[in-house]
């Protein structure tokens, strides 16, 4: 069993649990989805896993802003702890409704170490809906990010309909100088999406899909890794499948988005 | 005292709600709005200080970074404002989790009477409308006065100071709960408090109702129990247990069935035994898959050697026909709970829709309560908010649209899921509650919501129908509940679970109580939701969010434990007994003392006279027209068209790929935006095992035969499945009917027999074609009474009723994910093989409606030929010969041939001189008809039993040896230029048009 220990949290209304313990798992961590409650109530500790994720879902069904009641409830009940555990070299990753939650946590961006202040926002979709679509991504090699490291480009689906990325301008530009932005929305040709709809699918600013903190250690995107953990996941896969049939070659059954998980694990190797 | 907080985006962000609205108003109105802000209005009704009122504004309900608010106005400049809010009673989840947040910031949980309440206020600016013209917008788009009021202000009228002022939709009923004992002297006054209590009563239970309360020994029974004459809580009960929705007396009934041309006569006893129960027993005996079926919430069949998937689907059509946001999104999450409360709970792995409505430019006389455009909009987003919110897939669904049904929608709910085999060594379909367990109700509280929902969908909608019985769903609290109760059910707590949809309380432990024979319920231990009900508003309640579990006394302080952690209200409220009654008491007092053998005694069978008139008697006949000489223009409009084009608009808006197992989605192709013919599930992520779903509606061929329009359903929904690589040995099917009612009547319902004969034919080619194929129904269910009585333009009412529709759902297990096809070309150069022989089947056909007409030789299934070319087809698959798949359904070649260039974005050339044609070489039963068809019969006719397949030309040699003997011919080529070009029978270009043409024909939004 690996030592590598990952918290998936859940319970309120979080959902992609067991996708994203399983994809975990395919990275080779030892993965435990845990509700809320018994970290709360100390059943289970954070202190004793490296990596903690926070999902994709709809905590308290994204009443009154995306995260935001589950972000309040981690600054009251476990603010200490979670300080703790960044403290101490844990990885922190916020997947979708999770992202949203550790940016209204003040997690992120985390300008300053050990404190939390919310200074960006993910809000509405400027295309007024929820969406479900694939989207092409490219990395920042610059980024101290551990999540993303050695990755150029990934397709993923997004699926969300407050994914706006949102920060006032010095923000942006802090963002970008310090090398925290981790992945943007581009075309499908990898060049920047440039607000584009639908390569941009929600409007974000700068086109940003994700931020890390300045250490790297603690990522948020909106997009979903856990969901391209097999390659039967992507839209196109029975095209490029044939198209490798023709070759003489076969598909590599695991998705792309396993790379972000064995990322962190590795992290520890 | 009772404070607003109001909430907007700052004044420089886009407000993507306030463009949405704008667009809207000009695509429902045509009227112009420059600009609308949205404000949200929270009504906070506490005891919180001052101090803490201003903290929690600014803390929890504020975004820092991109909104402002406040306790007074933040309505600036605007030319109208429109406030909206729930009317009392009616759930508002986002005012209940408000309430949570606010007792988690202060650190002490607040008084059952402090409350919030949620609101919007709309600002429309750059907007010139007259009052008349705002009150239209918010009636027709902002809200539905059955379940919201709103108040319009204009800008002189506005008071800047209080603006809305505070606004408390509180429920106070001034009632203390009684239970009243009611006389029935005599029949005929049973029949009228049916109607005046709305127990939609059928005329020939009520002598079997009176005499079960004039019995000497349950006289003596009732008097020992302190009861008399029959309370309100038994009348209540016993007409949720006889309603039609329950206890499907239709399908049970006895049919008088006549052939009017013929004069052939016979009595058909019992569709459900005979059409539904017996063949799927009969393909049990024979299947070893089929796991569990005819009797839970769901059948179950085996996925692989350690689990079992489960499978359902019902209607919602009379709620969501009148509140259609509420009703849809209340119809997804019922449908989630039967799959929890299937065998001893089931995880939910995908939900499906269908929905059937009335044009969406619909600009007739007819007055619908929603316009089908609002209609279409407020269910669609219903089914997004109950899937997406309860993490679960929704990744399938059909859309169809026609006049009939304006009177009444059709909103088709399915939903699947799986469970391990076994649960603590014992089989995990098995459940039956003990006498002396304990009765628990967990998840939401019971409200006045949903009273007489069951016996309202058992009735025609008339302006009479109670409009309390509509309610909103909340798949927040749905999803707490379902991973509590899966904890639970992996512990081993679990005896016995079903849900509290339809009938509440009175369905679920109604029917449970039966298996254990009884039960013992203390009504006053059920939590509410606001006081004030009577006891039998307790019993029926359709309060949603509910399920009811038997737990063994020893058990019930871990599963009280389990449920404390998942943050979910569980309460015990009786227990199961084995004295054969159901025995009721509120505060000690017995109030219901009823034998539970009255509910499965013999009522007697409903009876119906059914006279089938053949199509030819109704007059139906081919049409004269000759041959279309603009072919481009055709396929242009006919792509276009309501029934055929792009749904892309609907499957994005809903999480498909949730839960990680998508393997084949719904929209396929290189710009991921074709239709597949169905979708793959990888329910077990480290298994490549695969559940293939599909589902067929085609409700317009019954307007030639009934029959048919079933038949083509279950070939189509079987070709959808193998068109993927699932395997014919192991389809289960789910049949949802809804038809209109079939009760004659010489003034009300002249056609009722009529109607009553297309309903014996749709069962009779259910029977037929699930024994032909070997499908078992692993479940199904009915709903009667689409009809409508709709305003006309002249105060007059039009009764308006559905075409006879069933939806099929289908699903079929694959042995491994990675090797299942999509329908798009994927090379050019690849050969085009049309599987399947063609007929002169154009009634009813998208085509003849194109030009208005209906015809008459309406598709018919050859079950042995399919069977034999279906074989055919798995084994090529099986020996990976194709690079793609697709079944041929409504639209004919023509419009299947381009969707499967459109997917490839690639060429194709079709030779139509090549088609196979139905004749006495494949034996069909068409034999003796002639062979010879016109192009466009070949390019429209929806014969059943094709497929269009696309493979290397390497392969081809290999793939016809499989078809030796069957109508299999390489008809075309895939080719790098992307045209559809189509040679004709003679050797003409019928076609020569860019694909991408067509698909911006096909790819449209729905006209606005």
């Amino acid at each position: 069993m690996s030592r590598i220990r990952a918290l998936v949290l859940t319970g309120f209304g979080l959902n992609c649990d067991i996708e994203t313990a399983y994809a975990l798992k395919k990275a080779g961590a030892r993965a435990e989805r845990i509700h809320l409650n018994h970290l709360i109530d100390g059943v289970n500790r954070l202190k004793d896993f490296q990596i903690f994720v926070i999902g994709g879902g709809f905590s308290w069904g994204d009443d009154h802003g995306a995260g935001v009641i589950l972000a309040m409830r981690l600054k009251h009940r476990l603010q200490d702890d979670i300080l703790n555990f960044v403290q101490a070299g844990g990885l922190v990753l916020g997947i979708c409704n999770g992202f949203q939650v550790i940016v209204n946590l003040g997690l992120l961006p985390g300008f300053e170490p050990h404190q939390l202040r919310r200074d960006v926002a993910i809000i509405g979709n400027d295309c007024g809906n929820f969406r479900d679509q694939w989207v092409r991504l490219g990395g920042n090699p610059a980024s101290p990010c551990i999540l993303t490291r050695g990755i150029d480009t990934i397709e993923l689906p997004v699926r969300h309909g407050e994914g706006k990325f949102y920060a006032e301008t010095g923000v942006l530009e802090r963002l970008v100088s310090s090398e925290q932005v981790i992945l943007r929305y581009t075309t499908t040709d990898g060049r920047p999406a440039a607000g584009e709809f639908p390569d941009n699918p929600n409007g974000s600013l700068g086109d940003i899909a994700g931020i890390c903190d300045p250490t790297g250690r603690i990522a948020g995107l909106m997009p979903h890794p856990e969901a391209f953990n097999h390659c039967t996941n992507h839209p196109d896969w029975t095209y490029r499948k044939e198209v490798l049939r023709r070759q003489g070659k076969s598909l590599p059954e695991e998705g792309d988005g396993i790379k972000m998980f064995r990322n962190l694990v590795d992290y520890f190797a | 005292m009772a404070e607003r907080i109001e909430i907007s985006l700052k004044d420089h962000l886009f407000d993507p709600e306030g463009a949405g609205l704008c667009r809207r108003i000009k695509e429902y109105f045509g009227w112009h709005v420059g600009r609308a802000r949205v404000i949200h209005v929270l009504t906070l009704d506490t005891t919180l200080t001052a101090e803490e009122l201003d903290s929690v504004r600014r803390e929890v309900f504020t975004n820092p970074i991109t909104q402002v608010s406040a306790c007074h106005s933040l309505a600036g400049d605007f030319d109208w404002a429109v406030w909206i809010g729930f009317r009392p009673g009616v759930r508002d989840t986002a005012g209940s989790v408000a309430i949570e947040a606010i007792s988690d910031f202060v650190g002490r949980s607040l008084g059952k009477d402090e409350a919030a309440y949620t609101s919007k206020l709309y600002l429309l600016s750059d907007a010139r409308l007259q009052r008349v013209q705002v009150q239209t917008i918010a009636r027709e788009l902002l809200a539905n006065d059955i379940i919201q009021q709103w108040r319009i202000y204009s800008r002189s009228e506005w008071d800047s100071a209080n603006g809305i002022g505070v606004i408390v939709p509180r429920v106070d009923l001034a009632h203390t709960p009684a239970v009243e004992t009611i006389p029935i002297p005599s029949d005929d006054a049973l029949m009228q408090l049916s109607q005046e209590r709305n127990l939609a009563l059928n005329p020939q239970d009520v002598p079997v109702i009176r005499n079960y309360f004039l019995r000497p020994e349950v006289l003596e029974e009732r008097k020992k129990a302190g009861l008399w004459l029959p309370t309100d809580v038994e009348l209540e009960a016993i007409s949720q247990a006889r309603s039609d929705h329950c206890n499907h007396n239709t399908f049970r009934g006895r049919f008088h069935y006549l052939d009017v041309t013929t004069n052939d006569a016979l009595v058909v006893d019992n569709l459900f035994k005979t059409c539904i129960e017996a063949p799927t027993l009969a393909l049990q005996q024979e299947k070893e898959w089929v796991i569990s079926v005819l009797w839970d919430n769901a059948g179950v069949a085996r996925f692989d050697a350690e689990h079992h998937y489960s499978i359902t689907g019902e209607t919602h059509n009379s709620p969501s026909n009148m509140e259609a946001y509420g009703g849809s999104l209340t119809g997804i999450v019922g449908i989630y709970r039967d799959i929890m409360g299937t065998g001893k709970g089931s995880r939910l792995i995908a939900g499906l829709y269908g929905y059937c409505v009335g044009p969406r430019d619909y600009a007739g006389p007819l007055k619908p309560h929603l316009h089908p455009r609002r209609l279409l909009d407020g269910v669609v987003e219903g089914v997004k908010d109950g899937g997406n919110k309860h993490g679960v897939p929704t990744p399938f669904g059909n859309l169809f649209f026609h006049p009939a049904y304006l009177g009444k929608c059709l909103v088709f709910v399915a939903s699947l899921g799986i469970m391990p085999k076994s649960i603590k060594g014992l089989p995990s379909e098995q459940k039956c509650p003990q006498p002396g367990d304990l009765i628990v109700m967990s998840g939401g509280r019971v409200g006045k919501d949903g009273i007489h929902g069951v016996t309202a969908s058992s009735e025609t909608y008339s302006e009479h129908t109670p409009a309390g019985h509509v309610q909103i769903g909340d798949p927040y609290t749905q999803k707490k509940m379902h991973d509590f109760l899966l904890e639970a059910r992996d512990e081993g707590l679990i005896s016995f679970i079903t849900d509290n949809g339809g009938g509440g309380l009175s369905s679920s432990i109604g029917e449970s109580a039966r298996f254990s024979g009884g039960a013992f319920v203390e009504l006053d231990k059920v939590p509410l939701k606001y006081e004030g009900l009577d006891v039998w508003e307790i019993w029926v309640s359709e309060s949603q969010e509910r399920m009811t579990i038997a737990v063994n006394p020893a058990d019930i302080d871990r599963f009280l434990a389990l449920s404390r952690k998942h943050d979910v209200e569980s309460t015990v409220i009786g227990r199961y007994e084995s004295h054969g009654k159901l025995h009721i008491t509120y505060q000690g007092k017995t109030c219901a003392y009823l034998d539970l053998s009255l509910f499965s005694q013999d009522f007697p069978q409903w009876e119906f006279d059914a006279h089938w008139q053949s199509p030819e008697a109704r007059g139906l006949v081919e049409p004269v027209v000759s041959e279309p000489t603009d072919y481009a223009g055709l396929f242009h409009a006919l792509l276009g068209r309501p029934n055929m084009c792009s749904r892309e608009w609907i499957q994005r808006q809903y999480d498909h790929e949730v839960q990680g197992g998508s393997a084949v989605k719904y929209l396929v192709g290189r710009e991921r935006d074709v239709p597949n013919d169905a979708v793959v599930l990888r329910p077990i992520l480290d298994s490549k095992r695969g559940l293939a779903v599909a589902q067929a509606l085609n409700p317009s061929y019954s307007i030639i035969d009934s029959y048919a329009m079933v038949a083509f359903c279950i070939d189509e929904a079987v070709r959808r499945l193998l068109a993927v690589g699932a395997k014919l040995d192991e389809i289960g099917g789910v049949d949802n009917f809804c038809w209109p009612s079939i009760q004659y009547d010489p003034v009300h319902n002249p056609d009722g027999r009529y109607k009553a004969a297309q309903l014996v034919r749709a069962n009779w080619a259910l029977r037929d074609m699930c024994l032909a194929y070997g499908i078992p129904l692993l479940s199904g269910k009915d709903s009667m009474y689409v009809d409508g009585h709709l305003p006309g333009e002249y105060g007059e009412r039009h009764k308006v009723s559905g075409l006879p529709t069933m939806q099929f759902t289908a699903t079929g297990v694959v042995a491994d994910v990675t090797e299942v096809l999509t329908m798009e070309s994927k090379m050019a150069g690849d050969l085009v093989y049309l599987v399947g022989a063609t007929g002169n089947e154009l009634g009813a056909s998208e085509y003849y409606d194109l030009l208005g007409y209906v015809g008459l030789q309406v598709p018919k299934v050859d079950v042995r030929l399919n069977q034999s070319v279906y074989r055919a087809l798995e084994r090529a698959l099986q020996a990976g010969l194709p690079a793609s798949c697709h079944g041929i359904y409504r639209g004919g070649l023509a419009v299947h041939a381009a969707l499967v260039a459109m997917g490839g974005l690639l060429g194709m050339t079709l030779d139509l001189s090549r088609v196979p044609l139905k004749g006495p070489q494949f034996q069909g039963p068409d034999a003796a008809a002639s062979f010879l068809l016109r192009d466009d019969q070949i390019l429209f006719s929806e014969s059943c039993g094709r497929f269009l397949v696309t493979l290397p030309a390497d392969n081809c040699a290999a793939f016809e040896a499989h078809f030796q003997n069957l109508p299999c011919a390489c008809i075309g080529e895939i080719t790098a230029e992307p045209r559809l070009l189509i040679k004709g029978v003679n050797g003409s270009i019928l076609l020569n048009e860019a694909v991408v043409r067509l698909k911006t024909s096909w790819s449209r939004m729905p006209a606005a």
